[in-house]
């Protein structure tokens, strides 16, 4: 199914409690994981009950072998989001218009639901360290941002689905919180959102901001996706690993978060020392007693 | 304090910062000296955290830059890292990515270059082995996201007639790369990919031959003789079966083939799926 394309009109700038669905009614896919190679004999073989899964983009657009091999077969029996870690939407480099082209071929193969990257920049002067750099959180990055946006869901032809992202490094021509930033952006640019609970927590510790007061702040009606995973404390900062189990406190922020935007698509990863798929899909299904806790949530599928 | 930095200079600088060659602590004055912020201290640009130094956090990204471009190596050259060792791998890398850096929005291709880089790399012992090494690894690399095509199959070769054979051309299929080395290194990849405790074979200088292909989405390698690799070599390159086979026949003769050996490996091949089309 293909996403119907975002109406331009300015939306309400009032957050929406407890609202049922997003904006552009993309729909509650349940809890998901992410679609991990090693698992891949698992679920052919085993066809388990999973609501959905998150495919990272990158992986798959620049083969023909087994990897998109085995996409088709998930994508014919699951219901599929992309997620991308090289659009670069904050860079000052031009867009790639190559990787444009095939993400959107891929997005229409595998029939997504919706497609999402992050808010960062991965390289400049050509180049891609491969890494989700932090944006300084300015008019000037917002007004490029904003506008590069606008030109990935037009060439798209969906809205596209930002993620905030974890960050080390804050600096200090920052003129705005992160929220703030993102949220403007969403509406400047009429985009979705992806709001990953532990990113918000890595970020408050390593800056210092509460994080309690992020997720109360972002536009609920433009949440589309959730993320959850696990992080690594390093005592004088957090990394997010992506390498073991929620921490409580991320669970308590995604438990806030449920209660301001109802249920949402709400996907776990998992990315280093992956266990088996089972235990990873036991880590995503306990998201399931902070969704039903949810009043009026809503459960389209 | 410096003024604000423009967001293209910025992100110029931190880049710069994070592929620094050199350690952490020296990244972020050395990409100061490069001219994006000129004056400025890192202090300037970067926040400091309640745990951290400016300088600490922003060297937080040049750590890991290193070690995601060795991991992205290493899973395409498990045997060259094994042969290299740790250190010697992360050695490679710091002067691969220099000489190369990443230009592509997949890390799946970020080690394109890295067999013409060793052949080049100086300082690497053995170097003409881990270049037959890293060729190797490419290959099998390359062939795994090569396009699918469909072998012959048995009916397609059945329905040729046998006057036409000497005319006909067969089409590799796309997943297919022909390999000549001067070192066993497929011999040395096995015994990485093998259980602990594995020996090595010898590192001396010995001629190998080698097809990479893929069948039902897994990739395959197949030691070839001299005059498998020939034969070959010959019809990917558009020759006749005719053509093909008399060149076999002239090559020297210890290693030409007998009539039945050209049939066994004509028939291996078939089986192996080794071809898209024939041509008549």
């Amino acid at each position: 199914m293909a996403a119907e394309r975002a109406s331009r009109e300015r939306p309400s700038l009032v957050p929406r409690d407890r609202s049922a669905g997003n904006r552009w009614g993309l729909p509650d896919l349940g809890i998901g994981v992410g679609l991990r190679t090693v698992h891949f004999p698992h679920i052919l073989g085993r066809r388990p009950r999973v609501d959905w899964f998150e495919v990272l983009s990158e992986n798959f657009l620049d083969t023909e072998g087994r990897p998109l091999r085995v996409l088709d077969q998930v994508a014919e029996r699951y219901p599929v989001a992309l997620h991308g870690v090289s659009l670069s939407i904050g860079s000052t480099d031009p867009l790639d218009r190559d990787y444009l082209r095939k993400l959107k071929a891929l997005a229409a193969r595998t029939r997504a639901r919706w497609v999402s990257d992050h808010l960062c920049w991965t390289g400049v002067l050509g180049r891609n360290v491969h890494d989700l750099l932090p944006m300084p959180y300015t008019e000037e990055a917002l007004r490029h941002t904003t506008a590069r946006v606008r030109a990935v869901s037009d060439f798209l032809e969906r809205p596209l689905v930002l993620e905030n992202p974890s960050s080390y490094v804050e600096f200090t021509a920052t003129t705005m919180p992160e929220w703030e930033f993102l949220s403007r952006l969403a509406e400047d640019a009429d985009c979705g959102l992806l709001l990953d609970v532990n990113n918000v927590y890595v970020s408050a510790f390593n800056h210092g901001f509460d994080a309690e007061a992020y997720v109360d702040a972002l536009p609920a009606d433009r949440v589309v996706q959730f993320h959850l995973a696990g992080h690594t404390h390093e005592g004088t900062h957090i990394v997010d690993t992506h390498s073991d189990r929620a921490a409580p406190a991320v669970w308590r922020l995604y438990a806030r978060a449920c209660r301001r935007t109802g249920n949402v698509s709400t996907l776990y990863e998992w990315d280093e020392d992956i266990p088996d798929f089972e235990t990873v899909h036991r880590e995503a299904k306990k998201a399931a007693a902070y969704r039903t806790s949810v009043p009026g949530a809503a459960a389209s599928r | 304090m410096a003024p604000p930095l423009p967001l293209d200079r910025l992100q110029r600088w931190m880049q710069a910062v994070i592929v620094h060659p050199g350690d952490a602590a020296s990244a972020p004055r050395a990409a100061l000296a490069r001219g994006e912020a000129p004056g400025a201290r890192v202090a300037d640009l970067v926040r400091p955290s309640a745990r951290l130094t400016a300088a600490e956090r922003v060297g937080i990204y040049h750590d890991m830059y290193l070690l995601r471009m060795e991991e992205a190596l290493a899973t395409d050259y498990p045997a060259l890292r094994h042969l290299l060792g740790e250190r010697g791998f992360l050695d490679l890398v710091r002067g691969y990515v220099r000489a190369y850096p990443s230009r592509h929005f997949s890390l799946n291709r970020l080690g394109d270059h890295l067999p013409e880089y060793v052949a080049r790399d100086a300082r690497l012992k053995r170097r003409a082995f881990c270049h037959d090494l890293a060729r190797l690894e490419r290959a099998l690399a390359l062939v795994f996201d090569a396009p699918q095509t469909p072998p012959l199959g048995a009916d397609a070769v059945a329905a040729v007639p046998g006057e036409r054979w000497e005319g006909a051309r067969l089409v590799p299929v796309a997943a297919f790369a022909l390999l000549a080395f001067r070192y066993p290194v497929g011999a040395y990849a096995d015994s990485v990919r093998d259980d602990e405790g594995h020996e090595h074979p010898p590192l001396r200088r010995a001629d190998t031959w080698a097809v990479v292909y893929r069948r039902d989405y897994s990739v395959w390698r197949q030691d070839l003789s001299r005059a498998g690799y020939h034969v070959l070599r010959e019809l990917a390159s558009g020759r006749t079966v005719g053509e093909a086979v008399a060149s076999a026949l002239r090559i020297r003769a210890r290693d030409r083939p007998t009539e039945r050996g050209l049939f066994r490996l004509f028939r291996g091949w078939m089986a192996a799926g080794l071809f898209q089309g024939i041509e008549l």
